[in-house]
């Protein structure tokens, strides 16, 4: 018997994991090319999974389009975003240091913009659903069950962290998003568009947490509310390393392991309170996390 | 700009006694009740401002503070019988304590971790009070008796609104001279640059846990006042919500400045408010309007409204002067009125 | 000059309307003494409270006299000062709120914010039997008239809009609230103001038990009537002896738990897992995985819309269909929606739910409702739960009939603690006492397939002692 709860727990939470860390790879992504963190990560996640569902019921395309169709209006909502507000904040002349603070405060009142958006749509007043990327009768891994959404949502996962990998390491634009979050004013002396790599770069943070959105709806159910998975997602990218990519994914599933241990351990209710205490035991003892960088400290 | 205190400031918190005083006999219940809130929220705000607009540190744990001033108060008044004049300021060493110990280990992390870490301590709080429901009642919340402050006895809005004013009075002559002494030059380096200030002698670790600590014993006088005109506690107004609030009013209403940030209370506490009136259809835009404001704010008004103000005020006053000090970029506290500047 | 003109006619204005009524300005005059004085301090005992308010009286700013709109603090004062001049003769008005042909009642609930759902539809519901009320003349001659407030179902603004209503608008009486949390929030105050209060459609629980003398709630039951009914319902038709129970661990979870335990121990039925989980949580595979090891032969939960249809698909999908599952009403508000987002009929095959309301049983009487709902309503398509704000103002109305043309605060409260009222949508009579404020104690219990209900046979009663 226990050994059926072990398996389970470890495949549940593999798979919960998996989703925590599409959005924390979000969250990753942004920082590291702005230095801003994002708390409207839950809210972008929830624009996705809100405009697949105004897909799929009011136009009623295929889950293909509207696959593609919410991963493209997410893109667009984050990158305006980081142009139009972002941009004026960081374009004032004051002290680096005073800047970090009115770009996390406006993060902030995305999130609550796009809640109070899809709030103020009569049909989100219940809890709706979209259907999974693929259906049919459970798998069975050893005594654990899992759904074939879940199997693909690693599969997004994986997918998805490989792209990245490629994109950042092989392709031009991902370099040169790399260089930007490493030294920007060496990065624009080169010639690279600093602006528009921030765009890019938060365009393409915001794409993945659509993602995110359009697979963690069938599982999670969709209110406006469902953006506090954010917490969990920052907690996956904290024990990952802020600052690491691959980091994000061992985290995020490290983190759904241990909820679910939790959970059957000690009690449901201390679940809540699991990512939050992980988030003060790692920044308290190893704040680089298990694969970040050491923080390099701006002087001056 | 330090030194001696201008009578202003004085004159300004005597007239707030005075209101204090005369203002119950002459509202009805509702209006004292949104006093006594925003006079609470001004205790709050002025106790994040200390480390957000002060001293830069972009720190989320305040609410927790909050509740255990709250909780505090309100079980020492309940279970121990112990009078408020002695278990307020009980409660809030308490939580000034706490802030000292999150703050021990907290300091050395960089604003984006602070923020972080601090926001995970205030939720675990809030799940502290949840749960440990044989102490806080948990989600079945606690009624809260009327506490008497010297024989006076509180717990109705009227009754409350002379002491939450006097407070809140104590609180800001207690600012008044915190920001003019040389904790406050010390957090104003802080926040300008970590390490120039470290060059020139300032003891940063130690003066961000002063802050940290100081910042939570307003957060739990604010908690204590709490308990002065509401009767019941639930854990679910100790969230990460309350805290945006704060964060908004302080933010809108000018960071590093007392009268900014009373002025951000004002307007935010008093903005769902004046949206009751509004019509029916425009109340589900409520978030939507929320977010759209702070976000335009930190666009467009960095130093908050008063910082907006200020600027007008000394345009006319001296264009000359007003061109050399934006030139410089300065970003130091800013005084009550503009005395020579 | 001007200025000296509007002081002069300003005090001529208050002494002409000091005279007018100068009863009212007698108790402007007592209001204001009271300010000065210290207030005794409040008793432990709540009932006893009542003894205290009843002996005040109600000395509140009239509704007309010489306060007009209370923007005017500083009028009030002026009008209090001429009054201590003017001679003031003793006399007793009709309470605030109260002409002889308006009675105005503030009505609340969630209108905006997460919990929207749980509000706009009941409360227009409530709204559009007002109305109708008004069409057929009104009650003893009297109109209703609504000032309509959005609480957001948060304690802070449940509190200020009960402020706003009692001390600006001055209403005749409170109904509103959809949430417990908080509405007990502003308990004391309407109390100790002596001001009626009827709950919208909020279960009730801390703020009814122990009782207030002017706080009337739970009228579609309390959760305690929910947790009891499930659980008889498991015991004397599904003939359980192994239970297993999923709540929140917020007061919702409490009350119900607390009552499943006593309910099932006294019959002998053993609970081999009770699990409490957070209301927000979004992964049920740790306590599904308890629950499944304890091999329970029904399983009793009083999870929220979301939660509850995690739960229903885990459970599902862990094989465990062949077991029962009852879900209590706050879980399936719109069982259509439900069925929706589980999207497993297999899920559903052994599926129950508590359901207070009778329209599931008798189809023309649901036919009855939603017709006039959309009659007053028709842009919006009722989501089933509207029925919730049905019976609140089915006694309130019923209480005005009983109370007379004599109406008063008083007179209310004492009508509303004889009422027992036999309605065609509820499951049972909604009743009160004097030592009892929750209305509704029987509830059906039905079965839900997915697309087809089918109310089980009898009533389920709590017997008013278990879980207390």
């Amino acid at each position: 018997m226990f050994s059926l709860l072990l398996t389970q727990a470890i495949a549940s939470g593999v798979v919960t994991g998996c989703v925590y860390a599409l959005v924390a790879l979000s969250l990753v992504i942004i920082y590291k090319s702005t230095d801003v963190v994002n708390f409207a990560g839950g809210e972008l996640v929830m624009l996705g999974a809100y405009v697949g569902l105004l897909a799929l019921t009011y136009f009623e395309v295929s889950y293909a389009v509207m696959f593609a169709l919410a991963v493209i209006a997410v893109f667009t909502t984050g990158a305006i975003f980081e142009r139009v507000v972002l941009g004026t904040i960081v374009g004032r002349r004051h002290s680096a240091h005073t800047e970090l603070v009115p770009l996390v405060v406006a993060t902030v009142g995305f999130g609550y913009l796009l809640k109070g958006l899809v709030r103020a749509v009569p049909y989100t007043e219940e809890v709706r659903r979209l259907p999974p990327l693929v259906s049919g009768p459970p798998i069975f891994i050893g005594e654990a069950i899992l759904q074939r959404h879940d199997i693909a949502i690693i599969a997004v996962t994986v997918v998805v962290m490989a792209a990245l990998t490629v994109f950042f390491n092989f392709t031009l634009t991902g370099k040169a998003m790399r260089a930007t979050s490493q030294n920007g004013r060496a990065a624009a002396l080169v010639g690279i568009p600093v602006k528009r790599m921030r765009m890019a770069a938060w365009g393409l943070a915001s794409a993945i947490a659509g993602i995110a959105g359009i697979l963690l709806a069938p599982k999670l159910l969709m209110t406006p509310d469902m953006g506090v998975v954010v917490m969990l997602a920052f907690a996956a990218a904290i024990i990952g390393g802020f600052t690491s990519l691959p980091g994000c994914v061992i985290g995020g599933i490290a983190l759904g392991i241990v909820q679910n241990f939790v959970g059957i351990l000690l009690s449901p209710q201390a679940i809540a309170v699991t990512p939050f205490f992980v988030i003060i035991v790692v920044l308290m003892l190893r704040p680089q996390g298990l694969f970040g960088e050491m923080i390099a400290t701006k002087k001056v | 700009m330090y030194g001696e205190l201008p009578t202003r400031s004085f004159i300004l918190i005597a007239a707030l006694l005075g209101l204090g005083i005369v203002l119950p006999l002459l509202l009805p219940e509702y209006f004292l009740y949104l006093g006594n809130m925003l006079m609470m929220y001004a205790v709050l705000a002025i106790g994040l401002d200390l480390l957000l607009g002060w001293s830069g540190q972009f720190a989320f744990a305040h609410i927790a503070f909050f509740g255990i001033g709250i909780y505090g108060t309100a079980l020492l008044h309940t279970r121990l019988r112990i009078p408020f004049v002695i278990g307020m300021p009980v409660a809030a060493g308490l939580a000034g304590l706490t802030g000292w110990l999150l703050a021990i280990p907290s300091t050395r992390l960089r604003t984006v971790y602070l923020a972080l870490a601090t926001y995970a301590f205030a939720e675990c709080a809030q799940w502290v009070f949840r749960t440990w429901d044989g102490v806080t009642g948990g989600s079945d919340g606690l009624r809260i008796k009327p506490p008497s402050v010297l024989g006076h006895v509180a717990g109705t809005d009227p009754a409350a609104f002379p002491v939450v004013a006097v407070v809140l009075c104590l609180m800001l002559v207690a600012t008044l001279y915190l920001t003019r002494s040389n904790l406050g030059r010390h957090l104003c380096a802080i926040r300008d640059s970590e390490h120039v200030a470290a060059a020139s002698g300032v003891d940063v670790k130690r003066v961000k846990i002063v802050a940290f600590a100081l910042s939570a014993i307003y957060a739990g006088v604010a908690g204590g006042t709490y308990t002065l005109f509401q009767s019941f506690v639930n854990p679910d107004v100790l969230g990460v919500g309350q805290l945006i609030l704060v964060l908004t009013m302080v933010v809108v209403g000018g960071p590093g400045s007392i009268i900014g940030v009373l002025l951000g209370v004002v307007l935010i506490g008093l903005l769902p408010e004046a949206l009751r009136a509004a019509p029916r259809g425009l109340l589900v835009w409520q978030e939507f309007l929320y977010g759209l404001i702070l976000m335009l704010a930190v666009m467009f008004m960095p130093r908050g409204l008063w910082g907006l103000i200020e600027a007008q005020l000394s345009v006319r006053r001296a264009p000359a002067k007003q061109a050399v000090s934006a030139a410089i970029g300065t970003s130091g506290p800013l005084d009550l009125k503009g005395t020579g500047r | 000059m001007e200025g000296r003109v509007y002081e002069v006619t300003r005090a001529n204005r208050a002494r002409r309307s000091a005279t007018r009524d100068a009863s009212g300005s007698a108790r402007l005059v007592r209001a204001l003494l009271k300010q000065i004085t210290v207030p005794v301090s409040v008793e432990e005992n709540p009932l006893a409270l009542t003894t205290h308010a009843q002996s005040r009286v109600n000395d509140k700013d009239p509704k007309g006299g010489g306060c007009m709109p209370s923007f005017n603090g500083v009028r009030c004062g002026l009008v209090g000062l001429a009054a201590l001049l003017a001679l003031a003769q003793p006399g007793l008005a009709a309470d605030p709120g109260l002409t002889d042909n308006e009675i105005m009642i503030g009505l609340f609930g969630p209108l905006s914010g997460p919990l929207i759902s749980f509000g706009l539809d009941p409360l227009q519901a409530a709204k559009m039997l007002y109305e109708e009320v008004n069409n057929k003349g009104g009650i003893h001659g009297r109109k209703i008239k609504l000032v309509i407030e959005d609480d957001k179902c948060t304690p802070n603004d449940l509190v200020s809009v009960v402020k706003k209503l009692v001390t600006v608008d001055k209403v005749f009486m409170l109904h509103g609230g959809s949430c417990t949390a908080a509405v007990a929030a502003a308990q004391d105050f309407v109390n100790r103001e002596s001001m009626p209060m009827a709950m919208l459609n909020a279960a009730g629980d801390n703020a009814v038990f122990p009782p207030t003398r002017y706080v009337f709630g739970a009228f579609q039951g309390t959760q305690r009537v929910y947790g009891a009914a499930l659980a008889n319902f498991a015991v004397l038709h599904l003939k359980s002896k192994r239970a297993a129970v999923i709540v929140h661990d917020d007061d919702y979870g409490n009350a119900n738990l607390k009552t499943v335990k006593a309910t099932l121990e006294r019959q002998g039925v053993e609970i081999v897992a009770a699990e409490r989980i957070p209301p927000n949580i979004n992964d049920v595979t740790a306590p599904m995985l308890k629950i499944r090891a304890a091999q329970p032969d029904v399983i009793l939960s009083g999870l929220y819309p979301a939660p509850a249809v995690l739960f229903a698909q885990k459970y599902a999908e862990y094989g465990m269909t062949d077991v029962p599952l009852l879900q209590a009403t706050q879980g399936i508000p719109s069982p259509a929606t439900f069925a929706k987002n589980v999207g497993n009929p297999d899920a559903l095959k052994n599926f129950y739910h508590t359901w207070s309301f009778n329209d599931v049983a008798d189809e023309a009487v649901r036919q009855k409702y939603i017709k006039m709902y959309k009659s007053y309503y028709p842009d919006r398509d009722p989501t089933p739960f509207f029925v919730s704000g049905l019976p609140s103002a089915l006694v309130i109305i019923a209480a005005f009939e009983k109370a007379g043309k004599d109406l008063s605060r008083e007179s209310f409260v004492a009508a509303m603690e004889q009422i027992d009222v036999k309605t065609d949508i509820m499951a049972g009579e909604l009743a009160f006492a004097p030592d009892r404020r929750d209305a509704l104690r029987d509830v059906f219990v039905v079965r839900f397939d997915g697309t087809k209900q089918t109310v089980m046979p009898g009533v389920y009663t709590w017997n008013g002692k278990d879980g207390l």
